[in-house]
């Protein structure tokens, strides 16, 4: 038997699914956007604070994101 | 000088990553091995299933009719219409299949004999995960237009511009690349982990009852067996619940991609 839906709540409780999913890939993509840029800048010149600012900067505006797309309600 | 290791046949041998490799069926080299098997037996077993469950459909439905259509209306009724809405019903037909594949190849990690779940190999939730990503994406390019969905996907109205340097590539990448590796990720590791788990149950509870024996390996070893017992029951649940999962995402981003609006 497939599992029953309404254990996990009805439309409430998938919306909930798939924002924790959204909110999951956003933080990794910040990290890794601005992190991988952050990088590229630290290689070129030779100075690894560039990829500190780049994570910290990423990690930044993923939450931020995270806020405004799910957070407010 | 070396420790006794798990692997010098003295000792418990602990499963890991190992297990999930399969030497081939007909000769130790050859390229059949028994995941391959199970995509096979379950990928026969979906399709002869639906179309005895479809053929002389009646008004009144037979028991094989009957599991077919409370598989294909739950996923109906439960994913499509729930998640995506009207629009939904043309999807149902994919979605259906794709939970149907995915649960007989996440089930067979419990089913004596084949007790391997297939989709612990990431090849196969990748490479649905990569088709429930073409169908998506190409249904929002056909339905807001190959600037218009990158647009939507990028710029969520509501925040000052010059944001939207920072923020657009975020979005893109965690729309465009992540979903779909989350998507396998999360549906491989469960089983993998399922899987692991189980076998260290099992195969534990054996090694203490038989090989190493005594009153305290006995009655440890049958707690573990019993335990796998349980363990497999729950396995079940869990294998159930993750294609509802993957299906059910699924729909959410063709969903998504129907949405005109973000």
């Amino acid at each position: 038997m497939p599992p029953d839906p309404t254990d996990s709540g009805s439309a409430g409780g998938r919306k909930g699914e798939q924002d924790a999913w959204g909110a999951f890939g956003l933080m990794i993509s910040g990290v890794a956007v601005w992190g991988g840029v952050g990088w590229l800048v630290s290689e070129w010149l030779d100075n690894r604070v560039f990829l500190m600012l780049g994570l910290l900067l990423g990690m930044g505006a993923a939450l931020y994101l995270v806020w405004f797309k799910y957070g407010r309600s | 000088m070396s420790f006794p290791l798990a692997a010098d046949g003295e000792g418990f041998n602990s499963p890991g990553p190992r297990d999930f490799e399969f030497p081939g069926i007909f000769g130790h080299d050859s390229f059949f091995t028994k995941p391959m098997l199970i995509v096979l037996l379950g990928s026969l077993l979906v399709a002869v299933l639906f179309y005895l469950a479809a053929r002389r459909a009646q008004t009144v439905p037979g028991k094989g009719q009957f599991a077919g259509e409370s598989v294909y209306g739950f996923v109906r009724n439960s994913i499509a219409l729930d998640a995506i809405g009207h629009e939904g019903l043309k999807y149902v037909p994919y979605l259906a299949t794709l939970f149907s594949f995915i649960a007989v190849l996440n089930l067979s990690g419990i089913i004596p004999f084949l007790q391997f779940p297939a989709t612990s190999r990431i090849a196969i939730p990748l490479f649905l995960a990569i088709i429930s990503w073409a169908i998506y994406n190409a249904i929002g390019i056909r339905r807001q237009g190959l600037v218009g969905y990158f647009k939507n996907m990028m710029f969520p109205p509501g925040i000052p511009w010059p944001v939207y340097i920072l923020l657009a590539p975020i979005e893109l990448f965690s729309t465009f690349f992540v979903r779909p590796i989350t998507l396998a990720l999360r549906l491989t590791f469960n089983m993998f982990a399922g899987h692991l788990v189980l076998l260290l149950f099992v195969l534990g509870g054996e090694y203490l009852v038989f090989d190493k024996g005594g009153i305290v390996g006995v009655l440890a070893g049958s707690v573990s067996l019993f335990g796998s017992i349980v363990l497999t029951f729950f396995e079940g649940f869990v294998q159930l619940l993750q294609a509802y999962v993957f299906t059910l995402l699924t729909a959410l981003y063709i969903g998504g991609a129907l949405a005109d609006e973000h």
